[in-house]
């Protein structure tokens, strides 16, 4: 339940900026990722791919294949026997590899393994496909048609996954409004982004064992689905985790074709097989974020207080169901945060498209009616006359009091709420109250302005089934200790803080700590890297098995001084009597004491969390209610863009400031990072830079040339500020640190071109020719006198 | 012949090699599978992505945009080159200390581009490290705490740490 | 994925000749290899042989002589024009250029010959050396001939070289006392290619401030770097100012030829030339001013 924080300064570690255990490993290049693993007598895959985005399979012809020198295996669909997988039961529509129909071009339908990737790749090229192309939809508009084609046979209306929740009476709400808007804002398909391709080395130390070093975030869901897929009890899969190029949900928290493939041509030709993906596949077939389209309804009184929101959303889920449930599910379920909202109605349908898959992606269905409800926010506030930081202040949700718990309509409980202290500080940061009311800067050809958002985001994410973290604190003999945690560190630093929630509550130093990362033959279950979970679940589990082995030492040491366990402390590797701090002894004194002098005494400690879903449950998704969330973060930024108003090229400034509320940063600077990298490579990309261009199910700009992701000569030096709450929920108070700013980044962005140039664009992302368009839109209009 | 080996002479971090390279044979495949330097990563087709940076003679080069032939007499240094035995670089030590690394994919070539720079320009302004960097693609960290740390490493070089 | 190819490393001019005598169309040159290789990496382009000129070190000089001009050697790469300090004394405009090109690291190896044998539309360099009446020095076994940059442009990606050819010098001749040049591209970030850009080389007669020479071109707005002579005459033999300026972007933009793509569509290139137009000219006019 709730625990009670102590301050900063009571903690030895935690709080204080901490360098990533990580660190060195990765600027040496010694880190080695999947794409850098070797084993001997390995062999090279490669995937055969349709060329259709939507076909029938006739006949797939390998001979040609197989003979060619080099090549060791070949296989099909066929070789899984009909197995399918998909994110929960009920959605099991992918298989392996295509056998019977495609359903978005570049779909695997065969892979080879060959001593080479040349020869691997000549060889898909001799396998002989036979196809039967059937008519295709490319957006949700063409999917919902009566008639429309459909992409699975057995999913009537290409309806992949709907909802439709309802809390209070919008309608009412809406007529006894002051003001009611209604506009429709568009989020592109994206990229996940990362720099390193999806790989894969699999192999068979024996017929019943399988081994998978893969670029995975969220390796059990290779470790369970794999086992499902070979018919193997669980503790026969060894997923051992390497040193991944970030996550961002999707594709590296899922499955794709070669991570199937790899196991089954290992299996065939008894040597290790390897898979990397060129980023031409990664930026063809991986998983993307959903293109959504959202019509946002929104009443206010005449002061500006939300009275009403009614969204209405369509997404376009791809080929095949894999997450949508779940990110379709946030677009809503955290509308009541930041700003206090008292009706919500929420409409959201997701079609089946023959596109590559939608996916999970950092800011996670959140991201897209944040962005939607933040600028419309700022519409509205400009029909009232209302200052936008005025307008989000009156909205926004109080901190609740110690012990008390704030509920939104849909049932979410929060217990800290920062915003309104982080509306205040990004205002102060970037000295709105001097500027505000004031005339834009303008200088020749370029326009500058100001925009401000606030986002939310849950933390802890709690799904159904597996949601348990567990963690295992070893005590070796000589005063080291061995972290065994299921969590992966895919860049965003759990690493390190669950090593300095260990070292903090055994009392020692960092370096005493050594991770073992994730190895399913010998870490524990955890669901992995997503929904913002790790600090606070993993960390939760590694708080609780540090705790649980310092209890076992604490009863050693007792028997020592001759008191109760209670009454001992360990602080800086000191072990000593709290009221009589001189009866004391060091930490390794304490653990050769405590593995030699009591026989057979192995100091293990072990602990999980299921943290928050004791206290409220799980979210019912159904109905819309329910915490998703072990608890909360929030964030307000408020970012300066340059706008030349001739061409239309909108760049960032330095004039940046985010502040975000994390509960308690457990490392201050590894918070900064997250929050600048989530509010610039997905925030602004979005915003501004990034789109996926389809033509009939083909991507038009599969390459990182044609595909722009953000760089450094156009980053903002974005200042971060922190705003502490002391969560009760999260370990140490913390709550998430990494996606709040994905999320306040896009609407400050787009508020903030209309501030300096006078138009508001809701089709991101943002890029010169649109803003180029709606300016000379603006101009005429003007012109003309309207 | 096609395809024909063709004998290769280069030094890499300070260390002769002698190897014959298939032609096609492109310099970041050589470091990676040949010489199992790994740290120089692969990420793009199109030399976009800058992971593949490394130094050659004193030059930031795109290992990916380059025939390992043609490194043939030349320098070419790598991230496992640029530590001094345990004792780190001060712009490796800068990204540690700051805080700047995240995934750590994009580190090594960022670093030889950061290195490059200050090899030659000792007291680069901001919008030169801007620019240093802009050939180096990062997709979580941001780009601030990387630019920070390369003007700290530039201070404590300048001050003979 | 590169397909097999002979590979063949040559530290002469003459050598190199030979085998593009011996080979033609089944040979290709590598410089730098920053375009060529990766077409090659996309399995768009293969090759028998691969001459690979890199380490002719007798191609790689920038020598200036207010007589004769500016010489640059074709494997001259990219940064070392950028930073040249003959090159940013006398002809800052190139050095300006190469300063947005690409990437530092691409800068680096990749150069300025075979740039401009590429033959990319895009390309940085083509409408600079155009408006600066650069010429291109193509030798072969057989001798040597000089040829006009915007001649040397045929098509996109084709350029006036014989199979038995190849570039080994670039010729800049001092322009004449108040030329003012500049070259401007549209880009999102910093080294991108350009959406659209735009040189102009403006020179005006001392006394009474005409322009008596104008020379504008463009880049990524028609097949080749496309010299926009409507615009030009629109100008030439005025006294300019702003409103003629933007006159000659409007006139521009009517002869330009660019095709729609991910970047930005004919239409809104065709607009943005007219921007550019206006503005790199009255850079360059600035330029012509203070000279």
């Amino acid at each position: 339940m709730a625990e009670t924080q102590p301050t900063v300064g009571e903690y030895s570690i935690i709080g204080k900026p901490l360098p990533r255990v990580d660190a060195r490993a990765k600027v040496t290049g010694e880190a080695k990722y999947a794409a850098d693993i070797e084993a001997p007598s390995m062999l090279w895959g490669k995937v055969k791919r349709s060329p259709y985005a939507h076909a029938r399979i006739l006949s797939i012809d390998t001979s040609k294949a197989e003979k060619m020198p080099g090549v060791k295996a070949v296989i099909t669909g066929k070789d899984f026997n009909g197995y399918k997988w998909g994110w929960s039961r009920p959605t099991r529509d992918e298989e392996p590899l295509a056998t019977t129909t495609v359903r978005y071009l570049y779909e695997g339908v065969a892979a080879v393994a060959a001593i080479d990737e040349d020869t691997a790749e000549e060889a898909c090229e001799l396998i002989e496909v036979e196809y039967e192309p059937l008519p295709a939809v490319f957006d949700p508009f063409e999917a919902m048609q009566e008639g429309a084609p459909l992409v699975h046979e057995n999913r009537p209306g290409n309806i992949c996954v709907e909802y439709h929740w309802n809390f209070g009476d919008v309608e009412k709400a809406f007529a006894e409004s002051y003001l009611v808007r209604e506009d429709t804002f568009k989020t592109p398909r994206m990229a996940k982004g990362y720099i390193e391709p999806p790989a894969i080395l699999a192999y068979w130390p024996d017929s019943n064992h399988l081994t998978v070093q893969a670029a995975k975030g969220s390796p059990y869901f290779p470790y369970r689905i794999l086992a499902n897929c070979f018919k193997l009890p669980l503790s026969n899969v060894r997923i051992i985790q390497p040193f991944i190029g970030c996550d961002f949900g999707g594709t590296k928290n899922d499955m794709v074709n070669c991570d199937f493939s790899a196991p089954m041509l290992a299996k065939k030709t008894g040597r290790p097989v390897k898979f990397v993906y060129t980023q031409f596949e990664e930026l063809t077939t991986c998983l993307r974020r959903h293109p959504m389209w959202v019509t946002i309804k929104t009443g206010v009184t005449k002061d500006g207080l939300l009275t009403a929101i009614h969204n209405k959303i369509i997404s376009d889920g791809g080929a095949y169901t894999r997450m949508s449930p779940l990110s379709n599910f946030l677009t809503g379920i955290c509308m009541g945060l930041p700003y206090h909202l008292p009706n919500f109605k929420h409409d959201i349908a997701c079609y089946f498209t023959n596109n590559p898959s939608s996916a999970a992606m950092r800011g996670h269905g959140i991201y897209h009616t944040r962005f939607a409800g933040d600028v419309q926010m700022d519409m509205i506030a400009k029909e009232l006359g209302l200052d936008p930081v005025e307008m989000r202040l009156k909205n926004a949700i109080e901190n609740p009091e110690p012990g008390k718990i704030y509920e939104t309509i849909n049932q979410l409980h929060v217990a800290t709420c920062g915003v309104k202290e982080c509306i205040e500080k990004v205002a102060k940061g970037i000295n709105w109250e001097e500027r505000g009311g004031k005339a834009k800067k303008v200088e020749g050809d370029k326009a500058y302005g100001i925009g401000f958002a606030a986002a939310t985001y849950l933390s802890g994410t709690k799904l159904s089934a597996h949601n348990a973290c567990a963690a295992i604190i070893r005590v070796c003999e000589d005063g080291s200790v061995n972290f065994l945690t299921g969590a992966s560190d895919v860049g965003q630093g759990s690493d390190t803080v669950g090593c300095a929630i260990v070292a903090e509550v055994l009392g020692i130093t960092l370096d005493d700590i050594d991770i073992k990362r994730v190895d399913s033959a010998h870490t524990p279950v955890d669901p992995g890297s997503y929904g913002s979970r790790v600090t606070v679940l993993a960390g939760a589990a590694a708080k609780n098995a540090a705790e649980d082995a310092k209890r076992q030492l604490l009863e050693v040491a007792a028997q020592q001084f001759g008191v109760k366990p209670e009454e001992v402390d360990i602080r800086d590797k000191n072990v000593f009597v709290k009221s009589n701090p001189e009866k004391s002894m060091p930490w390794l004194k304490l653990v050769r004491i405590a593995c030699y002098e009591t026989p057979g005494k192995v100091i293990i400690g072990r602990g999980y969390s299921t943290q928050g879903i004791k206290v409220y449950g799980l979210a019912d998704f159904s109905k819309g209610v329910g915490d998703i969330g072990t608890n909360y973060s929030f964030t307000a930024q408020a970012s300066e863009v340059e706008v030349d108003v001739e061409t239309g090229v909108v760049k960032c400034t330095d004039n940046s400031v985010i502040a975000h509320d994390c509960g308690f940063p457990l490392n201050p600077p590894a918070v900064e990072t997250q929050v600048q990298g989530g509010a610039y490579h997905q925030g602004v990309a979005t915003a501004l830079y990034e789109e996926f261009k389809m033509d009939k199910g083909s991507t038009l700009n599969p390459n990182l040339v044609d595909y722009q992701r953000p760089r450094a000569y156009e980053a903002p030096m974005t200042k971060v500020e922190h705003v502490i709450t002391n969560d009760p929920y999260g370990p140490f108070g913390a709550k998430e640190a990494s996606e709040g700013s994905v999320c306040s980044a896009p609407p400050a962005i787009i508020s903030a071109i209309h501030d300096a140039a006078g138009v508001w664009i809701k089709d991101l992302p943002a890029q010169p020719e649109k803003v180029f368009w709606a300016l000379k839109e603006k101009r005429e209009k003007e012109k003309k006198g309207k | 012949m096609k395809g024909e080996p063709k004998e290769l002479k280069l030094t890499v971090n300070g260390k002769p090699c002698e190897l014959k390279v298939k032609p096609k044979t492109l310099l970041v495949e050589l470091l990676r599978d040949e010489l199992k330097l790994t740290g120089t990563k692969r990420g793009c087709l199109v030399s976009a992505c800058g992971a593949c940076t490394v130094i050659i003679d004193g030059k930031a080069v795109k290992s990916c945009s380059m025939l390992a032939l043609q490194a043939n007499g030349h320098e070419v240094t790598t991230i496992e080159g640029v530590a001094d035995g345990d004792k780190l670089h001060p712009i490796q030590e800068a990204f540690v200390s700051h805080g700047a690394i995240e995934c750590g994919f994009c580190t090594p070539g960022r670093v030889m581009s950061a290195k490059a720079l200050l090899d030659e320009n000792p007291n680069p302004t901001r919008e030169e490290v801007r620019e240093a960097m802009q050939g180096n693609l990062c997709a979580d960290e941001g780009y601030v705490k990387y630019i920070e740390g390369v003007e700290i490493a530039a201070k404590k070089m300048r001050e003979g740490e | 994925m590169i397909r097999e190819f002979e590979y063949l490393a040559l530290k002469t001019v003459k050598e190199a000749l030979s085998l593009l005598s011996q080979y033609k169309e089944e040979a290709k040159i590598i410089a730098g290899g920053q375009s060529l290789l990766v077409i090659m990496k996309q399995g768009l382009l293969a090759t028998e042989y691969l001459i690979d000129i890199k380490g002719i070190s007798a191609l790689d000089y920038i020598n200036y002589d207010e007589g004769k001009g500016l010489k640059i050697g074709a494997l001259t790469i990219h940064r070392a024009i950028e930073r040249s300090p003959i090159i940013q004394k006398h002809f800052r405009v190139l050095s300006e250029m190469e300063g947005n090109l690409a990437s530092i690291q691409t800068r680096n190896w990749g150069t300025i010959g075979g740039n401009l044998c590429h033959g990319d539309p895009a390309g940085d360099p083509a409408p600079v050396f155009i408006v600066l009446n650069a010429k291109l020095k193509l030798a072969s076994l057989g001798g040597e001939r000089i040829i006009s940059m915007e001649e040397f442009s045929k098509d996109y990606l084709e350029v006036a070289l014989k199979p038995d050819e190849m570039l080994t010098e670039i010729q800049v001749p001092t322009p004449p006392p108040h030329t003012g040049i500049a070259y401007e591209k549209l880009t999102v970030m910093k080294g991108d290619i350009g959406i659209i850009g735009a040189a102009v080389s403006i020179t005006l007669s001392p006394g009474d401030g005409i322009c008596e020479d104008i020379q504008i071109a463009l880049s990524n707005a028609a097949s080749v770097p496309l010299r926009v002579r409507e615009a030009e005459s629109r100008l030439k033999g005025k006294v300019l100012n702003d409103d003629l300026l933007i006159e000659a972007g409007e006139i521009a933009s009517t002869e330009a030829k660019p095709l729609s793509d991910v970047h930005g569509s004919a239409e809104y290139r065709r607009e943005m030339v007219k921007v550019f137009v206006r503005r790199v000219a009255t850079k360059a006019l600035e330029r012509a001013r203070a000279e």
